[in-house]
C-alpha cells in the first residue's frame, strides 16, 4: 500500500516538475497575461506580441539585462500612449513583450527563438546579445519570415547572408576599428605619437574580432607610413588566462595596444596587463572601456583606456539627455535603484523604437509589410550618433562611432570626432 | 633570451596555482576512486566567499584562508556524509558518482547566481597591481604570493601524509582498500576526512584564484578540466606526479604561445591529455618508474 502510494506520489511529482519546466522555461511575462496571442476579436488583437531571447543569466547576463531594460523602457513609453497605432484597425494596440533567458547558450537561444515564433506566435522579434548568439538566433526569423531587429550583433557576418528580415542598430565593427585608427592618425599628425606607430593587434577569435582586425588592417594598408603591425593574433573568447599571451606582447614594446574583446575578456586581460606592469602609449579594447562593471572590477587601472562606442550618455543631443533621465527613472522603478545609462540599453531602446515605428508606418500587423517598412525606415531624431537611424541594404545600421577615453576619477569623455568632443584626449597615456 | 626566461618564470608561477588546484582532485580520486566534478563549484564558491569577506569585512583574501579552508573542510565532509557516501564504491569512477557531483556543481552555480548575480566580480587589494623585480624581470607580487602559498600547501600536505596516522591511512586507502579494512582502518571515516581535505584544497585554490582572476558563477570549469589533465599527467593518485604534471602543463602552455596563436592555447591541455592517455596511461611518474625498473 505504502509502496503504491510512494510510486503514485513520485509520478505526480515528476509530471508536475515536467509541466512546470515546460511552462516556465525561463520566460518572464507579466502576471496574468496570456502566453498565446489567442483568439482575436473582430476589431483586431488586444495586444501586439513581441518576443525576445536574451542572456539574462550566465556569462553575458549583466549586458543581457541592460538590453532587456532598453526594450522594456521603449515598450513602457509606447504603452503609455496606448500602444502602437495600427491603421488597419484604426486604433492603438498595447505591446506585450515575451522574454526568454538563453543563459548565454547558443543552442538555447535558437530553440527559444523558435518557440517565440511557433508557440507564442509573436508578430515580430527583438534580438539578443553577443554577435555569436545573434548570429545563431537570427536564422529563425529568416526561416519563418518574422521581422527581427537587434541591438546586440555588430559583426558583418550576421548581415552578409542575404537575409531579408534581419535588422540591427549596431554599426559594423570594421567601422569601429577604422574610427579608432582615424583618431590615431590624427594623434600621429599632431605629434603625440611616433610615426610610424607600432601596433600589437589582438582580437577575439569570432566574427566580431575578425571584423576588428579587418578594420585595423585596412587602415594600416591605407596609411603605410603611419602604422606598422608587430603582432596580429587572435585569442579564445571567454578565455581563462592571458598571461602567456601578454608575455609575448610585453617583449615587443609596441606603441599601440589594440584589442577587440567582450567585457569578461577585457576585465581579465586588462587586470593581468596591469599586474604585469605593462605600458603602451594608447590602449583600447574595441568597444569596451567605459563600462561601469570594468571600472568596479579594475579600479584605477581603467584610467586612459579608450574605446569606440555606438553610443555614450555624454552625446550632446537633447534626446540623449531625455533618454538618460527616462532610463534612470525606469530602472529605479524596476530595481529600486537607478542604473547608469549604458550603450547596451540605448541600442536596444532604438531597436525597439525602430520596430514599433515600422509597425505604425506599415499600418498593419502583416509581417512582410513590417519588414518593408523597416527597409525604408528613417528614425529621426535618433539617440545614436548622427541622430538618424536607417538600415542599409544588408539590414545593418551605418551610424558613426564616437571615441571615448576614461579619465582619472571615473569620468569618461568623448575625444573624437571633433564636433562631439567633451574633453581632450590624453595621448600618450602617462606611464604609471 | 630574456623573453624565454620571462615566459619560463611566468610558467613556473602558474604551475604553483595549477598544482594547488589539482591536489584536491587527486586526493578524492585516490581514496574514493571518484572524479570530483563539483570541484569547479568549490573554486567558484570559495572565490565568492573571499570576495564577500573582503567587501563587507575588509578581510584580505590571504588572511581569509584561515576561515575559508576550515569552513570548506567541514563543508566537504558534510557533502561526503550526506551524498557521496551513498554512491556505491568501485575501482573506477561510476556514472552515479559523476552525475551526483555534476549535479552538486550545478546547484552551487545556481545558488551563486541567486546570491551574487551573474556580474563579473574581482578583488582589488592594495597589492593587486604591485610588481617586484627579480633578475631584471617584473613579476606580479600577487602571482608570487600565490605561488609561495601553493608551495607551502604542498609541504604541509606532504608532512600530513607522511607524519600523521590519518595521512598514512589516506595513503594506505589510496593503495589498497581491502587491506585497510583487514587491518582495522575506519575506511568510512578516512574517506570522509579525505573528501573534506580535498574540498579544502579546492577552496584554497579558489581563494587564490580570486586574487588573480575576475569571476562569475560560471567560473572554474576551465580550471577543473586543467586539473583533470594534470592528475592524468601525474598518474592519477601521485602527489609528486601532480606537481610534475602541473609544471609540464604550465610550461608547455606558456612556451607554446611564443610559437603558435594564443587562440589555440586551450587545445594544448587536451592534446596533452590525449597523448598521455595513449602513450603513457600511468602518467609521467608511471613512465619514470617504468624506466627505473628497466
Amino acid at each position: 500500500m505504502f509502496a503504491t502510494r510512494a510510486v503514485g506520489l513520485a509520478i505526480v511529482l515528476m509530471v508536475a516538475l515536467t509541466v512546470g519546466a515546460l511552462a516556465g522555461c525561463g520566460a518572464q511575462e507579466p502576471a496574468g497575461s496570456e502566453t498565446d496571442s489567442g483568439a482575436e476579436p473582430a476589431e483586431g488583437p488586444q495586444e501586439i506580441l513581441i518576443g525576445t531571447v536574451l542572456p539574462l543569466t550566465g556569462k553575458e547576463s549583466r549586458i543581457g539585462n541592460y538590453q532587456l531594460d532598453g526594450y522594456e523602457l521603449a515598450i513602457e513609453q509606447w504603452n503609455e500612449k496606448g500602444g502602437i497605432y495600427v491603421k488597419e484597425f484604426d486604433r492603438r494596440i498595447p505591446i506585450r513583450l515575451i522574454s526568454y533567458d538563453d543563459e548565454t547558450d547558443q543552442a538555447k537561444t535558437v530553440s527559444l527563438t523558435e518557440r517565440l515564433v511557433t508557440v507564442d506566435n509573436v508578430t515580430a522579434l527583438l534580438g539578443g546579445y553577443t554577435t555569436t548568439l545573434v548570429f545563431a538566433q537570427s536564422v529563425v526569423p529568416e526561416k519563418y519570415g518574422v521581422p527581427y531587429v537587434n541591438g546586440g550583433g555588430a559583426a558583418t557576418k550576421i548581415y552578409d547572408r542575404g537575409f531579408k528580415y534581419v535588422f540591427g542598430t549596431l554599426s559594423p565593427i570594421e567601422i569601429l576599428a577604422k574610427t579608432e585608427m582615424d583618431f590615431l592618425k590624427e594623434q600621429i599628425d599632431a605629434g603625440n605619437l611616433p610615426k610610424p606607430s607600432t601596433i600589437v593587434l589582438l582580437w577575439e577569435n569570432t566574427s566580431h574580432g575578425k571584423d576588428f582586425q579587418a578594420g585595423v588592417r585596412a587602415k594600416v594598408e591605407e596609411y603605410p607610413d603611419y602604422f606598422e603591425i608587430l603582432l596580429d593574433e587572435s585569442f579564445e573568447l571567454h578565455a581563462s588566462d592571458f598571461s602567456a599571451l601578454l608575455n609575448k606582447v610585453n617583449s615587443l614594446e609596441a606603441d599601440l595596444f589594440l584589442v577587440d574583446a567582450h567585457l569578461p575578456d577585457y576585465i581579465l586581460m586588462h587586470r593581468q596587463y596591469t599586474e604585469k606592469g605593462m605600458y603602451h602609449k594608447f590602449i583600447t579594447y574595441g568597444a569596451r572601456g567605459p563600462d561601469p562593471a570594468a571600472k568596479d572590477a579594475l579600479g584605477a587601472a581603467t584610467d586612459y583606456v579608450a574605446a569606440a562606442v555606438w553610443w555614450t550618455p555624454d552625446l550632446p543631443y537633447p534626446q540623449v539627455q531625455q533618454f538618460n533621465q527616462d532610463f534612470m527613472e525606469f530602472t529605479e522603478r524596476k530595481y529600486g535603484e537607478a542604473k547608469p545609462p549604458q550603450w547596451y540599453a540605448a541600442v536596444t531602446y532604438e531597436a525597439a523604437r525602430a520596430l514599433f515605428t515600422a509597425i505604425e508606418q506599415a499600418g498593419t500587423l502583416d509581417r512582410d509589410a513590417i519588414r518593408d517598412a523597416l527597409d525604408n525606415l528613417v528614425l529621426e531624431p535618433s539617440i545614436l550618433p548622427g541622430q538618424r537611424l536607417t538600415f542599409s541594404d544588408s539590414g545593418q545600421a551605418l551610424n558613426p562611432f564616437v571615441v571615448v577615453q576614461n579619465m582619472p576619477g571615473g569620468e569618461t569623455v568623448i575625444i573624437y570626432p571633433e564636433d562631439a568632443k567633451t574633453g581632450e584626449p590624453v595621448v600618450p597615456v602617462p606611464a604609471k | 633570451m630574456t623573453d624565454l626566461l620571462s615566459v619560463t618564470v611566468s610558467g613556473l608561477l602558474l604551475a604553483g596555482l595549477y598544482a594547488t588546484m589539482s591536489y584536491g582532485l587527486t586526493m578524492i580520486y585516490g581514496v574514493m576512486k571518484i572524479i570530483n566534478l563539483s570541484q569547479a563549484g568549490t573554486f567558484m564558491l570559495a572565490a565568492y566567499v573571499a570576495f564577500t569577506l573582503f567587501t563587507y569585512l575588509g578581510l584580505d583574501p590571504m588572511l581569509s584562508l584561515v576561515i575559508i579552508v576550515p569552513a570548506f573542510f567541514l563543508f566537504g565532509m558534510l557533502l561526503q556524509r550526506l551524498f557521496v557516501s551513498r554512491v556505491p564504491l568501485a575501482n573506477t569512477p561510476t556514472l552515479p558518482s559523476l552525475l551526483l557531483l555534476f549535479g552538486i556543481w550545478l546547484v552551487l552555480q545556481n545558488l551563486a547566481y541567486m546570491i551574487w548575480t551573474g556580474d563579473d566580480r574581482s578583488i582589488l587589494t592594495s597589492y593587486t597591481y604591485s610588481t617586484i623585480n627579480f633578475l631584471g624581470l617584473q613579476l606580479s607580487f600577487t602571482r608570487v604570493m600565490v605561488f609561495l602559498i601553493g608551495l607551502l600547501a604542498l609541504f604541509a600536505l606532504q608532512a600530513f601524509l607522511t607524519r600523521t596516522y590519518t595521512g598514512k591511512a589516506i595513503r594506505a586507502l589510496t593503495q589498497n582498500r581491502p587491506a585497510c579494512m583487514l587491518v582495522g582502518i575506519d575506511v568510512d571515516r578516512i574517506a570522509m576526512l579525505a573528501f573534506g581535505i580535498g574540498v579544502a584544497f579546492d577552496a584554497l585554490a579558489g581563494t587564490l584564484m580570486s586574487l588573480l582572476y575576475a569571476f562569475t558563477p560560471a567560473f572554474g570549469n576551465t580550471f577543473m578540466l586543467k586539473a583533470f589533465v594534470i592528475i592524468v599527467l601525474g598518474g592519477l593518485q601521485n602527489y609528486y606526479g601532480v606537481a610534475i604534471g602541473a609544471l609540464v602543463l604550465a610550461l608547455v602552455e606558456s612556451w607554446a604561445v611564443m610559437f603558435m596563436p594564443a587562440s589555440l592555447q586551450p587545445a594544448i591541455a587536451y592534446t596533452l591529455l590525449v597523448i598521455v592517455l595513449v602513450l603513457m596511461p600511468r602518467g609521467i611518474t608511471g613512465l619514470l618508474e617504468g624506466r627505473r625498473t628497466v
